[in-house]
């Protein structure tokens, strides 16, 4: 099982150097091949493994090398394959082999298409040392190897320049990458912290040492190490307030947001929060926060997504909302549902970005619903797999979504915490109607496309066949749910809904299903027919308001960029030129000054020197005999 | 080999006489030879470094004035080793990357003058002999900077020997009251830094003494409020001269830190924790500011540099093995990296004799792997996992949180900070469109630029990746070191908190 | 009677006059003249305390000066005259050329 382990993990790293090697030349089809059979086979191993976890219930654990010893610390490269990780392993390594078979098509007129590949399978590699990792450390490595994916990746389309946000709000993809980056490093800091926090007070990093020690810490502590290490999950899963980059990181390509930004590397938070679960359920008030705040931003993200008009932002404000979810499930406690939302939202939400990316494949790069409509006539298959996953995202009964998130509702009323189920229930309502608004602006009603002069085509046979797979996982997905809880139960702890909530769950499904509907109802009514704009609508200030994702990204800039240049350069003139080195200066003028005054004294004539001598003379009587007086 | 300290010292100085001999044409491929065989010789030191021992290894003692106790004194243990590989390693790659042509020849043997000096201040355990090459290293660097710098080099020279000068005057006073004191408590003269170790001295005097010696390692940190002679210096300097001055000559003062104040003043150590700690986070939070600010590529880099020496001082103060160790490993990691990023400047500058960077934009078209070094070394820079660059900053924040989580917070915005200029200069510089008609035809890398650097980026990586070899014989010496610190201090607030590692008392090695 | 005091006080006023010429005088060679005059006023003082005290080392010191001033004077005097030559002139006004 060892060698499987390192296959799973290491593959992703030979495609990576393999495509580097050809990163600089021109576009090479079998790059892109070798690549994506790399990636299979990591996700025949994992799946292999998963089997394994699956059939036997024991972990596997594998210790490569030492990393870092420094006094009592200690820090291997060490993997642990056990039943969270193995989960994410699949997910993570069966969405990336489809986006690579994708990205082949997909990026197949792009110059930069061997560098691509080599980012891409780097970015695997990192997730996977991520989640594989058996100690914090090792998982901050991943962590911050996926950020710098990431920011290369979004970068990815360096070229383009900064431009005015009302142009573009993202400004430019170097800026989105640089934005994404940073943002993470801010969280990165509190994770680090939560590192320390653990290391002096357990003196170890490994999962296991760590867990097992920690029912014996005190209380502030372990609040300070939860909270320390959610700041790091708040980052890289985008909650609020460092949510922005995630919509600016829709500039990179698209197979990239579909696995980077919505299936992977923003689940990484959520992931944390699942693997440290023995830390997190001592921890309530920590933990309810995160619930709370994931139930804000559940619907706060969902607001936003009602009125945008750029395709791939919907889906990531779509995906900002399902993070929400899944942190309102682990933050209640429900672990297993919060990791079962994740894998099932990995698939129908990669489904739905790789299905905006043949749209904007077609289109031209065109993003704005509001230039689409009426693509089912040339893309059927895209209208299928979109369709297929909008429905599964808005937890239409039967498809994957439904399963998931109606478990995470459930959960939010088994807690009693009436609101926070209220606003989840309100919240599913929105998601269905935005996601059939995009359907249906897409797809449905006049074809506006005419008149910007666009032929949109249809995505590739293969690119198609390749999506297949995530399509049928997102209608089948939620069948598992009950083997997929008995799978990983075995290592979180298990969630039942008590017998009251199980009682009348039928109602609350209900209640969630009217919802949802409802929302699909609005939709249609409004957009199927095509687009009818209403001015006054547009025009009032909630709805600027939302459009403007209430402006965050721009008090940002005001309060927080800005200044800080501002600050910045008056430290650079005002503080390091005119009063440290002044100062500096300033004595070295005083003793060239002091010099060059006293230099009058040298006059070259006798006479003065003689006078000078007689005064240096009675000084020293002076003195000399004020201090015999002192002493005598 | 007996000797090989004395020949790692005195072989390029010896060298650097000849050099005088060989003609103008081929003085850079001899300054090379010479370097390389320097460089091997010390890896030959490490090879036959006994990792088991934390203590001074290849001594070597010869008494030069008896009667006052100076004796040319020499040894190396796991703090000084790999600093000094370091020297040779970037003295080495600096004189093959180096595209001077005005005056080759005074270059190499200057350069060749300069190595003398620092293999000697990192190898030397007499506090005279250390003085010596101390000063001595200012001569070379003042000539480097003076001769081949830009049109304010008159000026960037002069500050920056008078202000390090400055502070060393201050620093042989506080030598010579050590050796004072040694006299009158024991009736010998000595200036062996290993017989001071043993010196238990009262409080107020080791304050005094620390303060003496703080001025004189502060300045070569440079630590805030001292660190204005550092642009300019930079700013003025050649390629080479920035290279050796960023990688080798500020790590004299951290050094300094460990080697001196450290092992023979614990208390003052101790009590000036907060305010050492306070110094760099200003020091780290400020300068990555005005870094931010910059204009000038070099300038940032400068900066940056700054900044990251005060994440080596917090560690060195952390008082336990995994800061002073992380920061040891720091002080490499800073030298490889900043001298590849000051090596990767001068690279643009060569091309287009201007390092602003609004003139240029959109490099990484047109230079490919120029930006792929010019990335890997950026996110060393801002500690990336798996490069060397993470290594130290993790092990000096982890070390630090135990003196002060308040403290590790604030510095640790280092990582933050950091990456908002690194990214801003990778942004403005190699990112967007190619808008300067002169930058559209650039050249990339040549082969020997690559080569030069290539070196570089394999040791960010495998010290990234696996940094046991280095780590562990470090980990050692400064494991030995704490456990002598603890013994010797004699406040009870020192004693507390001066952490010996428990695999180290385990093993109950002491000096 | 007169007393030592009374000797002390001539060589002090006879010290005065030569520094008064030291410091006023501005030829070279009324410089020499003043500070001969200081060292006689030194020497009359050396005399007096040496009787005063019966001990001979003052006196015997009183020569060595007198030698001594004899020799500098010699010397002085070369230079005095090679200055009056190169510069035809010997008041101090005139020679700054060690002016900073």
């Amino acid at each position: 099982m060892e060698g499987l382990v390192y296959i799973a993990l290491f593959a992703p790293f030979a495609s990576s150097l393999f495509a580097a090697l050809f990163g600089m030349s021109e576009r090479k089809i079998f790059v892109g091949v070798v690549a994506s059979i790399l990636l299979t086979i990591s996700f025949v191993a994992s799946a292999m493994l998963a089997f394994y976890v699956y059939g036997t219930g024991h972990a596997v654990h594998v210790t490569m090398m030492d990393w870092i010893n420094a006094g009592d610390l200690r820090i291997p490269f060490g993997f642990v394959v056990d039943q969270v990780s193995v989960t994410m392993m699949t997910v993570v390594t069966l969405v990336s082999t489809i986006v690579h078979i994708y990205s082949i098509g997909y990026m197949d007129h792009d110059k930069s298409f061997n560098r691509f590949f080599s980012y891409l399978s780097a970015f695997v590699f990192s997730m996977m040392v991520l989640v594989m990792s058996d100690n914090f450390a090792g998982l901050f490595i991943g962590w911050e190897g996926v950020g710098v994916c990431s920011w290369l990746l979004v970068g990815f389309w360096y070229h383009k320049p900064d431009v005015s946000r009302e142009e573009n709000p993202s400004i430019s993809p170097s800026w989105a990458a640089n934005e994404a980056f940073i943002m993470n490093r801010i969280a990165d800091l509190g994770m680090l912290i939560g590192l320390f926090i653990l290391y002096w007070n357990v003196g170890s990093l490994q999962y296991d040492e760590v867990f097992a020690a920690v029912p014996f810490l005190d209380g502030t502590v372990l609040n300070a190490a939860a909270l320390a290490l959610f700041i790091g999950a708040m980052g890289k899963s985008a909650q609020f307030p460092l949510h922005t980059w995630l919509t600016d990181a829709m500039e990179g390509p698209t197979p990239v947001s579909a696995l980077i930004h919505a299936a992977t590397m923003v689940t990484a938070g959520v992931f944390l929060v699942i693997r440290a679960n023995p830390l997190f359920s001592l921890t309530p008030e920590v933990s309810y926060f995160i619930a709370a705040l994931g139930t804000f931003v559940a619907f706060f993200a969902a607001s936003m997504a009602l009125v945008n008009r750029d395709l791939k932002r919907i889906i990531a404000f779509s995906t900002l909302s399902q993070l929400g979810y899944m942190f309102a499930a682990a933050g209640l406690g429900a672990y297993w549902i919060a990791l079962f939302h994740l894998a099932a939202h990995a698939f129908f939400k990669a489904l739905l970005f790789l299905g905006a990316g043949n749209v904007m494949h077609a289109m031209h790069d065109e993003l704005d619903i509001f230039k689409m409509g009426g693509l089912k006539k040339v893309m059927k298959w895209t209208y299928l797999y979109m369709g297929i996953a909008s429905l599964a995202l808005a937890g239409i009964p039967f498809f994957a979504g439904f399963f998931s998130k109606d478990a995470i509702i459930e959960t939010a009323w088994n807690e009693g915490t009436i609101v926070l189920w209220a606003i989840l229930v309100v919240t599913a309502g929105m998601t269905a109607f935005y996601s059939f608004r995009q359907v249906f602006l897409t797809f449905e009603g006049d074809e506006r496309y005419k008149q910007y002069g666009i032929h949109p085509h249809e995505m590739y046979r293969y690119v198609l066949i390749a999506m297949s797979p995530l399509a049928v996982l997102a209608v089948v997905a939620g069948f598992g749910m009950e083997g997929f809880e008995h799978f990983v139960t075995k290592l979180l702890p298990d969630y039942h809904m008590s017998e009251h909530t199980h009682h009348i769950a039928w109602i609350l499904g209900l209640v969630v299903l009217v919802f949802a509907v409802g929302g699909i109802a609005l939709a249609y009514k409004k957009y199927y027919h095509g687009l009818k704009r209403d001015e006054k609508l547009e025009n009032s200030w909630y709805y600027k308001l939302l459009a403007n994702q209430y402006y965050i990204p721009v008090l940002y800039e005001e309060f927080i960029s800005k200044p800080y240049a501002m600050i910045s350069d008056a430290m650079w003139n005002k503080v390091d030129m005119k009063i440290v080195d002044a100062t500096v200066d300033g004595i070295a003028k005083f003793l060239y000054k002091t010099g060059d005054e006293t230099r009058k004294m040298q006059t070259g004539n006798l006479s003065n020197y003689l006078n000078w001598m007689a005064v240096g003379a009675v000084l020293f009587l002076v003195v000399a005999a004020i201090s015999a007086a002192a002493i005598g | 080999m007996d000797n090989i300290l004395s020949v790692l010292i005195f072989f390029p100085a010896i060298a650097g006489l000849l050099g005088f001999v060989v003609d103008k044409k081929s003085a850079r491929a001899y300054g090379i030879t010479v370097a390389a065989i320097e460089f091997l010789l010390s890896l030959w030191l490490w090879f036959s470094f006994d990792t088991g021992n934390a203590g001074m290894q290849f001594v070597e003692m010869i008494p030069l004035i008896p009667d006052f106790g100076v004796s040319y004194y020499l040894g190396v243990d796991g703090i000084s080793l790999f600093i000094i590989l370091m020297t040779t390693l970037m003295t080495l790659i600096g004189m093959v990357s180096m595209s001077i042509e005005k005056d080759i020849k005074n270059m190499i043997i200057t350069l060749l003058f300069l190595e003398m000096t620092m293999v000697g201040v990192f190898v030397a355990l007499d506090a005279i002999v250390f003085y010596l090459f101390w000063e001595l290293s200012l001569v070379p660097m003042l000539y480097i900077v003076g001769a081949w710098g830009g049109p304010l080099r008159v000026y960037a020279a002069i500050k920056f020997f008078l202000y390090t000068f400055m502070g060393s005057l201050v620093m042989l006073v506080g030598m010579l009251f050590v050796a004072y004191v040694y006299h009158s408590l024991t009736g010998v003269w000595s200036f062996a830094i290993t017989d001071w170790y043993a010196l238990v001295l009262p409080v107020n005097y080791q304050l005094w003494l620390f303060a003496a010696f703080f001025l004189g390692f502060a300045i070569k940190v440079p630590m805030f409020p001292f660190h204005t002679w550092l642009p300019y210096a930079h700013g003025q300097a050649p390629t080479i001269g920035s290279v050796i001055l960023a990688a080798v000559l500020l790590k004299m003062g951290t050094y300094g830190f460990v080697r001196f104040s450290l092992p023979m003043f614990p208390d003052a150590s101790v009590m000036m924790i907060t305010p050492i700690a306070v110094l760099s986070i200003i020091m780290i939070i400020y300068t990555a500011m005005v870094a931010y600010a910059q204009k000038d590529m070099k300038q940032v880099i400068a900066y940056s540099s700054v900044s990251h020496m005060g994440i080596i001082m917090i560690g060195i103060f952390a008082m336990n093995s995994e800061g002073i160790g992380g920061s040891v490993f720091q002080m490499l990691s800073h030298g490889i990296v900043s001298g590849a990023l000051f090596m990767l400047v001068g690279i643009i500058y060569d091309r287009r004799h201007t390092k602003l960077m609004s003139e240029f934009g959109g490099l990484a078209a047109v230079m490919p792997k120029y930006a792929v070094i010019f990335g890997i070394m950026l996110m060393a820079s801002v500690g990336l996992p798996l490069t060397i660059g993470f290594v130290g900053e993790f092990l000096v924040l982890l070390g630090f949180y135990e003196i002060s989580p308040v403290m590790t917070i604030l510095a640790g915005t280092s990582i933050i900070l950091g990456a908002v200029y690194m990214l801003s200069v990778f942004k403005k510089s190699f990112f967007g469109p190619v808008t300067k008609e002169e930058n559209k035809n650039l050249k990339d890398l040549t082969a020997k630029e690559t080569w030069s650097l290539v070196p570089l980026v394999a040791i960010v990586i495998w010290l990234g990746v696996y940094p046991k070899p280095v780590l562990d014989p470090i980990n050692k010496s400064v494991n030995a070191m704490l456990v002598f610190m603890e013994e010797k201090a004699i406040t009870a607030e020192a004693k507390d908190i001066i952490k010996v590692p428990q695999s180290a008392t385990n093993a109950g090695e002491v000096k | 009677m007169i007393g030592l005091s009374h000797y002390l006080i001539v060589s002090a006023i006879l010290f005065s006059i030569g520094l008064m010429g030291v410091l006023r005088r501005r030829n070279l060679l009324m410089l020499f003249f003043a500070t001969e005059v200081m060292l006689n006023a030194v020497n009359i003082a050396f005399a007096a305390i040496s009787h005063y005290y019966n001990d001979l080392t003052g006196q015997m010191f009183a020569f060595f000066i007198i030698a001594i001033a004899a020799s500098e004077v010699a010397v002085g005097l070369g230079i005095l005259i090679v200055l009056y030559k190169k510069h035809g002139s010997l008041d101090l006004d005139d020679l700054a050329t060690m002016r900073g």
